[in-house]
């Protein structure tokens, strides 16, 4: 379908410009060789790619191939589970996060995460988004207050409770306790932010919704995300990484991987061929 | 092949109805009659002295179980202090922390067997513990003793509840940069309040009927309570003596305590209960 034949030649152009530009980015994270193993279950081999700073890289490919498994591994959160290990080298920023010295709470500080079902802690709005800010700073009650406000206009939800403060993190739909874990998660000025299919739990309208603010937060952080929805992948990425069994296929701009894929396997799985 | 006879399936169907009625019908029975029997001959033994006069000796009309009444629930309140904390720490250790290690496997299996031991061993246990060193009973001793029973069943319903708290909770708090411990006490405990509280309540309403473990460790006493460290009186071990005493004046106050600790038993069950439903409903 893509032979040199029939590309029009704009797409030679195409390359050369996403090239230049990706060459004036700078690289986030870089993650080198990393294995992970459940016990003995291997399920990631030597994946290798870079996160670009203040962009969106989608990582799609069929359930099971690591997806989830692989973004996990950049807040260390699989160490809550005895037996999983990683191995390999994740850089973030000057420092292999991998590395036994690394310290937990400061690199969840700047890596924050969106899990696929919304999870408000049972307790209030305020006090949801109050959690994170409590834990990393001290700070007065006005100030709380005005950070709270701020996290949760940046999550696109502050018209929506600014009445409702009080009420319960859980009493709100799905769209809305979504958003309220973005706020919670972006109100600690993370540097980049995780999602893992956080939206795949709820309605095409929030999920709309949250697309718009994916938009919105790429100026300030930089943003991995998992998704199943390959139309999701190609409307809010600019990089995409396909995993097929636990191996990075293929990895480039969005708009190449979707239009001009290198690898027969992600053309076939962009198609619906398989998975 | 002959087809089964339709009517011998409909005979064994319905006499299976029958006797399993009637087997609920006698067990319902039994407590029903217990029930009764408590509540008639109890409320008699209720009035004003009953509950703030000491009791009188045999022979002389009148008097209350005034100091039963406080020394139980002093020996209750200690016993819970020393019991819940570290019943719901244990319980913690096994749900976050221990999981399917050796050593937690080893503690649920310990849990178990004390779950299930009579209460009068750790009644002796205690007494050769504490009462036997110390030259005397005590009420802490009764309390030590009825915070032993407490701790595994609490241990174990702290574990069960924990347990229900979805892992995506613990990992949404971690992944914000919580320590696990802040993470633990604050959130999950937060999660599980509920059943915690409940696993609680019914572990005081199963120790606030025990006598045999106080028989053996804070004793009784006929007068008010100077302080734990003395034997003191408990509405339990005073069932216990007046039941058997042949005065119809005790046997009165006897029947008129075992109404005051079924109440207190009812009142913590329906309680637990309570609260319980409550939080279904809020999630429904």
């Amino acid at each position: 379908m893509s032979d040199n034949l029939t590309r029009p030649l704009s797409m030679e152009r195409e390359q050369k410009r996403l090239l230049q530009e990706v060459q004036s980015l700078e690289v986030k994270i870089s993650v080198k060789n990393l294995c992970f193993f459940y016990d003995d279950h291997q399920a990631l081999f030597d994946n290798t790619l870079d996160i670009f700073q203040n962009r969106v890289t989608a990582i799609i490919g069929p359930s099971g191939c690591g997806k989830s498994t692989h973004i996990r591994a950049y807040n260390r959160i699989y160490e809550m589970y005895r037996g999983y290990r990683a191995t390999g080298e994740v850089w973030l920023d000057q420092e292999n996060i991998l590395s036994p010295s690394q310290d937990l709470i400061q690199l969840r500080k700047k890596v924050g995460m969106i899990f696929q079902k919304p999870t408000p802690f049972p307790i209030s709005v305020f006090e949801n988004v109050a959690y994170g800010l409590r834990l990393h700073f001290k700070m007065s009650r006005g100030e709380l207050a005005a950070k709270v406000e701020d996290a949760l206009k940046r999550a696109a939800l502050w018209e929506e409770v600014k009445d409702k403060l009080d009420q319960s993190g859980l009493a709100f739909s799905g769209g809305q306790q979504q958003r309220l874990c973005i706020a919670r998660a972006i109100s600690v000025e993370p540097e980049v932010l995780l999602m893992d299919e956080p939206t795949s739990a709820i309605d095409p309208l929030a999920t709309s919704k949250i697309e718009e603010l994916i938009e919105s937060l790429k100026q300030k952080y930089t943003i991995v995300i998992v998704t199943h929805n390959m139309q999701q992948a190609a409307r809010i990425s600019d990089f995409t990484a396909f995993f097929y069994e636990g191996h990075i296929v293929e990895f480039g701009a969005t708009r190449q991987v979707f239009t001009n894929p290198a690898k027969k396997q992600t053309e076939d799985y962009i198609t619906g061929r398989f998975g | 092949m002959k087809a089964r006879s339709l009517f011998a399936r409909r005979l064994s169907d319905y006499l299976i109805k029958i006797l399993s009625a009637l087997a609920a019908l006698i067990a319902i029975f039994a407590l029903g009659w217990i029930l009764s029997v408590v509540v008639s001959r109890g409320v008699s033994a209720f009035n004003l002295d009953f509950f703030t006069k000491l009791p009188t000796p045999p022979g002389i009309s009148g008097g209350g179980l005034a100091n039963a009444i406080l020394g139980t629930l002093l020996i209750t309140a200690l016993a819970s202090l020393i019991g819940i904390p570290i019943g719901m720490l244990a319980g913690v250790y096994l749900a976050e922390f221990g999981l399917d290690r050796p050593f937690a496997s080893m503690i649920r299996f310990a849990a178990n067997v004390v779950m299930g031991m009579p209460s009068i061993i750790i009644g002796v246990f205690v007494y050769t513990l504490v009462v036997k060193p110390a030259g005397h009973f005590s009420g802490y001793a009764g309390a030590i003793a009825l915070a032993i029973i407490m701790l595994p069943l609490i241990a174990r319903t702290s574990e069960d509840m924990l347990r229900l708290v979805p892992n995506s909770l613990r990992e949404s708090a971690l992944a914000l940069g919580a320590p696990r411990w802040k993470v633990t006490l604050g959130v999950v405990f937060w999660s599980a309040k509920t059943g915690l509280i409940t696993g609680a309540l019914l572990a005081l309403a199963r120790i606030s009927g025990e006598t045999a473990p106080l028989l053996f460790t804070a004793l009784n006493s006929s007068y008010w309570m100077r302080s734990p460290k003395e034997p003191t009186a408990n509405l339990t071990v005073t069932i216990f003596n007046y039941a058997m005493s042949p005065y119809p004046d005790w046997k009165a106050k006897a029947w008129g305590a075992s109404l005051l600790i079924m109440i207190a038993v009812l009142a913590l069950s329906i309680f637990s209960r309570w609260i319980f439903r409550e939080k279904k409903i809020r999630k429904g």
